[in-house]
């Protein structure tokens, strides 16, 4: 078995049987099977957010009875920790196996940053289930991230969401935390100023560390600029720590919390305890009711599979980005003697052209950049501190709109 | 003749120093005036009141206070054996577990509500045994068979030793953050001078200096405490006074062990959330605070956790505001360590100065 790759960044072109590609091309031969890697948080707090997107994957290649031109589909999901270190030593070890096509995920923007450019640079694109930091598709992102192409949702529009939601609630002062990942920064960041713009006043801009435990000096800060909600969008330690001690700060005790859908979790109930009851998150909104009927079937397939219903809210992303990586792999790959070949910037190029694609979590269409989704938003509460109760819709439950 | 004058101290100084010593001196100088400008700076603009203020120095208190409890564990140990039991986090973890189970187990039998003293009794009982008997085994698998060697293999066998032992947290309690059961009748807000303290901080704090009061009782007043004290000053000494050596390593561990589990139970009341890898982050502050106070020496290693948990909670709002670094909580743990750099720069032996044996 050969496999051929170049330097994603460097074009030069490989010829290998009846294909040439400007960065290289996998070759298969009859029987062996295509190989897609997958890179998202496997372990940790935030688990339940990579595990239930790389349940929607292998939902998605089980639809197609895991073979993929005549190939069988080998699947190899990595732990990408929810972090840079993690998402570079988990892409490192996927770009070592020159047989990866291309890599679903990952679930963390700071998995992206790291493992993007590594997997690029070996010729893998990745299909984002839930990364949605910005920077990953602006247009003027570094030569490591063009090989991202996003089955999720951008969080300018998470954040357009979440200001739509102060707003309506009659909040003018409004106070932030991030935990200087690079997805809370620039969700954060894209938050204040569509919230100044639209004439609000952010009253503090506050960070922490992701390993802080004692987020009690930092609320005291907080609370000295009298906001009317803290809109903290970290993931599920810190939230967590965020909730139970914030009633502890006698200026904070009142005001409200609003996290995002980085802590849709049971996680974050287990974490968070009885504190977490009443607590606010904005994030993605799969209500069958929006995503119609598909979604229903496929929420019944995860169900029957795996025994519960989704532990996160990217699941539907997970199986539109593997399905998409697959439509791309079938319009590029060329089949001779029994031997597929696939051009690997073609294969990039393909998946970022993906267009119309009636995915379960609606239809999928790419624009220029890779942003290839869109989403509906919804504020929801939690109602029950028993992580076993949980279910998106019911625990916790749907507020807004 | 006339009588020569002695030469004062800086001229005999500069005579004799080298450019290290004037680098050192310089950065002395840059750091008290950074220090002194981000304070006055601060200070012309003020932001919070007394009541912030307060709060802030009940927190640093709180956490300070289970910085101390670990650090007395690193210290106690260093001092009678030089070295650094980095397996110690991971006791402390193990201690907040068992008292979390403990304290679950109390709720469900409802004695958390009826009779909460005796539900903390049975957490304190629970995670003194788990804690201390860890410790105890560390000690017999990871540390004695390498204790005539000169080596770093004690060194390197604490440190595999932490990581079996935290995975092996995350194998028996699971990879997710765990919340710690809170008891009702500690929670709240108590009002002191004027000012609302939580009740979990004032009970963690005095807890701790109880802790601490009994642990300083048993080093003084008791044979056993005689013993350490003399191990601690000679090991070849003791052992010609006819003081079991390998009894009084194995009981310094227990002890030290002994404290990281009630630093376990409140860590896990003030902060009610607990997980597995916990007992790495809180073992490098415990021990970074051991060395703040002076590594070996158990007055230092209180005094180094309270400053350290003081520069954390107050730090960033008396230098790093007058700086104007925006969100400065960001920046905290760098302050503190910044913090230990400096006082080991200024004062290489700790706050109080190390005490070693004379041989290990």
């Amino acid at each position: 078995m050969l496999a051929t790759t170049a330097l994603a960044g460097v074009a030069h072109a490989v010829t290998v049987g009846p294909v040439t590609d400007d960065i290289g091309v996998i070759e298969i031969p009859e029987g062996d099977p295509i190989q897609i890697g997958g890179l998202m948080v496997l372990s940790g707090p935030d688990s339940s957010l990579g595990l239930d997107q790389s349940r929607g994957a292998e939902i998605a290649f089980a639809d197609r009875d895991e073979m993929l031109l005549d190939h069988p589909i080998q699947y190899l999901p990595e732990d990408g920790q929810c972090s840079v270190e993690g998402g570079q030593t988990g892409a490192t070890r996927l770009a070592a196996n020159t047989q990866i096509v291309a890599v679903v995920g990952p679930a963390c923007s700071s998995e992206a940053r790291g493992g993007g450019p590594v997997l690029w640079n070996a010729g893998m694109p990745m299909a984002i289930s839930s990364a949605t930091a910005p920077a990953l598709t602006a247009q003027d992102r570094p030569e490591g991230f063009q090989g991202l192409v996003r089955f999720v949702y951008n969080d300018l529009a998470a954040a357009a969401a979440a200001v739509e939601y102060v707003q309506s609630q009659g909040f003018a002062r409004v106070a932030t935390l991030h935990d200087g990942s690079l997805y809370a920064e620039q969700l954060v960041q894209s938050f204040q100023e569509q919230f100044k713009a639209a004439g609000g006043e952010v009253v503090a801009s506050e960070a922490i560390a992701p390993t802080d435990t004692d987020l009690r000096p930092v609320l005291t800060r907080i609370g000295t600029g009298a906001p009317q909600i803290l809109y903290a969008p970290i993931f599920v330690g810190a939230s967590a720590y965020l909730v139970r001690q914030a009633g502890e700060i006698r200026s904070m005790a009142d005001v409200p919390l609003l996290g995002s859908d980085a802590v849709l979790a049971p996680a974050f109930l287990d974490a968070a305890g009885d504190d977490a009851v009443g607590y606010r998150i904005i994030g993605i909104d799969n209500d069958p009711a929006v995503l119609g009927e598909r979604y229903v079937e496929f929420v019944q397939k995860y169900e029957d599979e795996f025994g519960e219903p989704p532990i996160a809210g990217f699941h539907a992303n997970g199986y539109d980005a593997a399905s998409a990586v697959m439509a791309a792999i079938e319009k590029v790959a060329v089949t001779e003697d029994g031997t597929t070949y696939i051009g690997r910037k073609a294969f990039r190029d393909a998946l970022m052209a993906t267009k119309d694609m009636p995915g379960v979590s609606g239809t999928v269409s790419c624009d220029p950049h890779g942003d290839c989704s869109a989403a509906a938003f919804a504020v929801f509460e939690f109602t029950d501190s028993d992580s076993s109760s949980f279910e998106v819709g019911v625990n916790p439950k749907k507020m807004w709109p | 003749m006339a009588a020569r004058s002695a030469p004062s101290p800086f001229r005999d100084w500069t005579r004799r120093a080298t450019w290290v010593d004037w680098f050192l001196l310089g950065l002395r100088v840059l750091v008290v005036a950074v220090v002194g400008y981000g304070f006055v700076s601060g200070m012309a603009n003020p932001r919070y009141g007394q009541a912030e203020w307060f709060s802030f120095i009940v927190f640093g208190l709180s956490i300070g206070s289970i910085y101390a409890l670990i650090a007395l564990g690193y210290t106690m140990v260093y001092g009678i054996l030089r070295m650094v039991n980095f397996a110690h986090g991971d006791v402390f973890m193990f201690g907040s577990y068992s008292a979390c189970f403990a304290l679950i187990a109390s709720d469900r039998g409802g004695l958390l509500d009826a009779n909460p003293a005796l539900a903390i009794a049975i957490a304190v009982l629970a995670c003194v045994t788990v804690s201390g008997g860890i410790a105890v085994l560390a000690e017999r698998i990871a540390y004695r068979p390498f204790r005539k060697g000169r080596s770093l293999a004690p060194l390197i066998s604490t440190l595999g030793l932490s990581f079996a032992l935290a995975y092996s947290a995350r194998g028996m309690f699971g990879a997710q953050n765990k919340a710690f059961p809170s008891i009702p009748s500690i929670d709240g807000i108590v009002t002191i001078a004027g000012f609302a303290v939580p009740k979990v901080q004032l009970f963690v704090i005095l807890a701790a200096v109880a802790t601490m009061i009994v642990l300083t009782l048993i080093v003084m007043k008791t044979k056993i405490g005689t013993a350490m004290r003399a191990v601690s000053e000679d090991q070849d000494a003791a052992t010609l006074m006819g003081i079991n050596v390998n009894r009084v390593i194995v009981f310094t561990f227990a002890l030290g062990g002994a404290l990281a589990g009630i630093a376990g139970l409140l860590y896990g009341l003030v902060f009610a959330q607990i997980s597995f890898m916990m007992g790495f982050f809180l073992g490098v502050k415990g021990f970074g605070a051991a060395v703040l106070g002076g590594i070996g020496n158990i007055p230092g290693a209180m005094l180094g956790g309270l400053a350290l948990g003081m520069v954390e909670s107050l730090g960033p709002a008396l230098f790093l505001e007058g700086l104007g670094i925006e969100a400065p909580y960001q920046l905290r743990d760098a302050i503190a360590y910044t913090m230990l750099v400096m006082v080991l720069i200024f004062r290489p032996s700790g706050l109080l100065g190390e005490r070693l044996s004379k041989r290990a």
